[in-house]
């Protein structure tokens, strides 16, 4: 199975290296990325400064295993990478990097729009916002 | 032995990630009601996964010894 969580924020210097590593694989002719990145939602006359993501790791895995499997099966897909964060992310900094790699356009952004929702919708990952008060609340996806 | 998961603000309401009960086996009613009584969980909103896969609440299930139960708040990946 595919290592999919990395713990804190992922850092450019990740993602550069990724897109590197794709260098050597000349069937590909277009990469899509998307990137997630903590926002600083006010609520209230708070506002967050960190998410602190936990996840159902056991299960997460298995779920992005089906995921990618089925995005192999629905698109023309030389390959495919998941990575989100685990433990505290702050405002700014990245949570989510997929990154979809095709012979052609067209499909690495239907890909990467599909994959981020399964994401997002399945996968049991829970997200502590921190307020600037260091209060908190649970995110829910909208 | 049944061990069940807690996440995110269910975690923090039972004051603790994971726990076992004595019970060998018991109905996935049963199970809920239980905690329920224990740590007020009707309050918040959750799924339920057995064996890493999630089911209805209202499902008739058995669970039985080494079961794997874990109470699943709205999930916020991303």
């Amino acid at each position: 199975m595919k290592k999919v969580f990395l713990e804190g924020a992922i850092s450019s210097e990740f993602i550069a290296e990724s897109i590197a590593k794709h260098q050597s694989k000349h069937s590909i002719g277009a990469h899509n990325i998307f990137l997630g990145q903590v926002r600083a939602d006010e609520v209230g006359d708070q506002k967050v400064v960190a998410i602190e993501y936990t996840a159902y790791e056991e299960m997460a895995n298995e779920k992005l295993h089906e995921i990618r499997e089925s995005a192999f099966e629905k698109f023309d897909l030389t390959c495919l990478h998941i990575y989100h964060s685990l433990g505290k992310v702050e405002v700014g900094e990245i949570c989510i990097f997929v990154f979809v790699s095709s012979k052609r356009r067209k499909q690495v952004y239907e890909a990467t729009e599909y994959l981020v929702n399964r994401v997002k919708e399945e996968v049991p990952i829970f997200g502590k916002e921190i307020f600037d008060n260091a209060d908190h609340q649970w995110k829910v996806n909208s | 032995m049944i061990t069940i998961n807690y996440f995110g603000n269910i975690a923090e309401a039972a004051q603790s990630d994971s726990e076992t009960l004595e019970q060998t086996s018991m109905s996935l009613a049963e199970l809920l009601d239980l905690l329920d009584s224990k740590y007020a969980i009707g309050k918040f909103p959750f799924q339920v996964a057995v064996n890493r896969k999630i089911v209805s609440k209202q499902q008739a299930l058995n669970i039985s010894d080494s079961d794997e139960v874990a109470l699943l708040p709205p999930f916020a990946g991303g």
